[in-house]
């Protein structure tokens, strides 16, 4: 692929005997990036590790307690439901996320007229995905006097208050997220481009049906694509925050059907006086998308297909 | 430019930066008791509310620089959750707001940590002379005054009476009605609304309501200790009868009330005229009222003439307190002696912040009342109170959270009343123990 060549030109040899001069005048440049890394990420990074092994109530300082926190989060159930959440919350919004992103794709990768003005009409919900202003919204489309239950009371069907009811709650951030799939489908337009036309052309003299060519053609050709979306996504999605923030006030209510495992250790930590806990729990749900990436990659070799 | 330059440019740069945070913290740590700067200071004073309260406190503050030229009160006004957010941070980061907007729920986690000044140390600026000593005492841990109580509140019922009218559903006398009198004309209301109103709009969601049910039946939330010890059956018996009300129709369905129970009063199934019956803190009449443009009435809590001692009780709605840190603790002191003291800043304030504690004050502005101002002052004259419950202790702030949550699962029946009070009480024991 295009990007994956760039990054290896940049790491050629060449690029090592360029003049010290150069070098400095680039880290000159790179500094204010530089110092917010360090002081506004890396330096609260490693604090947030330090912290996962006190007892800290943000107001006295903090007292060392080595693994207490470790072995509360075995018994802890609020925690185990804030992860079972999250994990549902991932394993059902990234695939249907992507396969609404692929199956866009497709069709405007057909030399649809205006393809300009609809990619960027599906791609502007992922700009605003994230966003409180959506997450309002929201919340009054899925209210009990909302856009989705008038709709329905046309057609006869009788709705109630989506969001507030802890069966369908989380499936409502689900949609919300579904619905920010402009972002991966924009990279599967541009992995689509890449797949010459000869090979569907070739493809279509033999005879092969157009599931055929999706299947034999696109899938492997696109699959690096695919899994970069995929890995990307699954982070993404981990470190959801201000859907459920902002839709169950802050609560991950009702009765914690929406409490992603980022909402929890923010509840421990700012509500409920116990940063020390929520540190630990911010390095717990790191170990988990490290997980979940580590086996990504190992199933990689698997499915992946690379081409050059 | 020569690199060299650069790098002593940044040492400066970086040296005096360190040296002005040194400066900076050197400042710190004067007493209370001292005399007022003459040089000008800036307060920085944090408060929750709406809209009407920030535009009174503006008021209030402007009153306040115009007596004291020299001093600067910088206001940051935030909404409920927010605000405790943005107070745990800004404290932690050691840059907590002078003047203080303290509530019941967290006064004893903010305070047993050291964060709150002892305003007893500042008496030589700040007068408490006009309060009731049990006024006094719920803004007090360990004999230290670690905030002042600023309004009181009784839990009350609400009633809209043009529902009751319309219906032709009888007032009741809140002298002597009972819980089964609750039901009945809420379901009266709820069969004549056909749907659309309901009798009652269940309540469940914050400590007020579960405090009153737990003292009806000579039980508390929390003994004196600080452990939660309401008994579990009290505490399902609560839950049971809210679970009933909204099987029988006499409470909106769950989604819908946990819907309206975690939007604003103005979205509250009372200020929208759907239900007929409500639990609020009395001092809400008059937004209330505002809001549905209807009658409303305050009633005592039912079941209080059968229990053995009335279950009501004077909450402070708000303290004011000062930062253990404040550079100016005197000022401090000064600004709120003016908000607790001054008639002309009460004449401002009014009741927006509850029937003022301070009792010349409340007699000060009782003839400047709007007619739902002065009923929700006539209620807390005349309703019978015990002594107010334990303050919220350490560890516990996070209680209203906790009743919400096992209340949904209550009401969606996910669990039973029954397991729903041991779970409760365990947990808000561990979060306690834990503090």
């Amino acid at each position: 692929m295009s990007a994956l060549g760039e990054l290896r030109r940049l790491r050629a040899p060449g690029a090592r005997t360029r003049r010290h001069r150069d070098n400095r005048a680039a880290f000159l440049f790179l500094s204010p990036w530089f110092a917010g890394l360090l002081l506004i990420t890396a330096g609260p990074i490693a604090v947030s590790f330090l912290l996962g092994f006190t007892d800290y109530n943000l107001i006295q300082p903090p007292a060392f307690t080595g693994l207490d926190n470790v072995t509360r989060m075995l018994s802890d159930e609020r925690l185990h439901q804030s992860l079972g959440v999250t994990v549902t919350y991932v394993l059902v919004s990234v695939p249907l996320q992507l396969a609404c992103a692929l199956g866009l794709a497709m069709l405007l990768d057909r030399g649809l007229r205006g393809l300009a003005f609809y990619r960027s009409a599906f791609y502007l919900p992922s700009l605003l995905g994230s966003s409180v202003a959506i997450a309002v919204l929201w919340r009054q489309i899925f209210g009990a006097d909302g856009l989705v239950n008038q709709l329905l009371d046309v057609v006869g069907v009788a709705g109630r208050g989506w969001i507030s009811d802890p069966g369908t709650a989380l499936s409502t951030l689900v949609v919300l997220n579904v619905w920010t799939f402009g972002a991966p489908m924009v990279i599967f337009l541009a992995g689509l481009r890449q797949i010459p036309v000869m090979y569907y052309e070739a493809a279509a003299v033999d005879g092969a049906s157009r599931w055929t060519q999706f299947r034999r053609i696109t899938v492997p050709l696109l699959s690096p694509i695919i899994f970069f979306n995929l890995v990307l996504q699954i982070i993404h999605a981990f470190q959801s925050f201000t859907q459920a923030f902002v839709v169950s006030g802050g609560s991950g209510g009702p009765s914690d059907s929406t409490l992603f495992a980022t909402l929890y250790l923010y509840q421990r930590g700012f509500n409920n006086f116990d940063m020390g806990y929520a540190s630990a729990l911010a390095w717990l749900l790191l170990a988990i998308i490290a997980v979940f990436t580590a086996v990504n990659f190992w199933a990689a070799k698997y499915w992946v297909f690379y081409d050059d | 430019m020569p690199p060299h330059l650069t790098r002593r440019a940044a040492l400066v740069a970086l040296v005096s930066l360190t040296a002005g945070t040194a400066l900076a913290a050197c400042g710190g740590g004067s007493d209370a008791s001292q005399d007022l700067s003459d040089e000008p200071v800036t307060l920085r004073f944090t408060w929750w509310g709406s809209d009407a309260r920030h535009e009174r406190t503006r008021r209030v503050i402007e009153l306040f620089q115009k007596a004291h030229p020299t001093i600067t009160v910088t206001g940051e006004f935030k909404e409920w959750n927010g605000y405790w957010d943005s107070l745990a941070t800004t404290v932690a980061a050691n840059d907590a707001p002078d003047v203080i907007q303290m509530d019941e729920l967290y006064l004893a986690s903010y305070a047993e940590r050291g964060a709150l000044l002892d305003l007893g140390t500042a008496r030589r600026h700040l007068t408490t002379a006009d309060f009731d000593a049990d006024a006094l005492a719920t803004g007090a841990i360990d004999g230290k005054q670690y905030g002042l109580p600023v309004g009181l509140a009784i839990y009350s019922v609400v009633v809209n009476t043009d529902l009751l009218t319309r219906y032709g559903v009888a007032l009741p006398d809140d002298a002597t009605w009972t819980w089964e009198d609750l039901t009945r004309l809420g379901a009266q209301v709820s069969r004549a609304g056909g749907g659309t109103v309901t009798g009652v709009q269940a309540w469940g969601f914050d400590t007020g309501g579960l405090t009153l049910w737990a003292r009806q039946a000579g039980a508390a939330l929390y003994d004196d200790a600080g452990d939660v010890a309401i008994p579990p059956q009290v505490l399902a018996g609560y839950w049971q009868y809210l679970a009933d009300l909204t099987r029988q129709g006499i409470a909106p369905p769950a989604s819908v009330t946990v819907e309206r129970a975690s939007g604003a009063l103005d979205q509250s199934g009372l200020a929208t005229n759907a239900s007929a019956f409500a639990t609020w803190w009395n001092t809400q009449l008059t937004s209330l009222a505002t809001a549905s443009g209807s009658q409303l009435r305050l009633l005592r809590f039912p079941g209080e003439a059968q229990s053995a001692t009335p279950g009501a009780y004077y909450k402070p709605s708000m303290f004011w307190s000062v930062s253990a840190r404040s550079r100016h603790p005197a000022e401090a002191a000064l600004f709120v002696d003016f908000l607790a003291n001054n008639e002309e800043a009460a004449a401002i304030l009014q009741t927006d912040r509850g029937v003022p504690a301070n009792t010349k004050i409340r007699n000060a502005i009782a003839g400047q009342l709007s007619p739902t101002d002065r009923a929700a002052l006539e209620y807390l004259d005349s309703v019978p109170v015990t002594a107010p419950p334990r303050v919220t202790p350490k560890g516990a702030s996070g209680v209203e959270a906790i009743l919400k949550r096992y209340t949904e699962q209550v009401l969606f029946g996910r669990t039973t009343p029954e397991q729903a009070a041991k779970d409760f009480i365990a947990e808000l024991q561990r979060e306690i123990d834990a503090a």
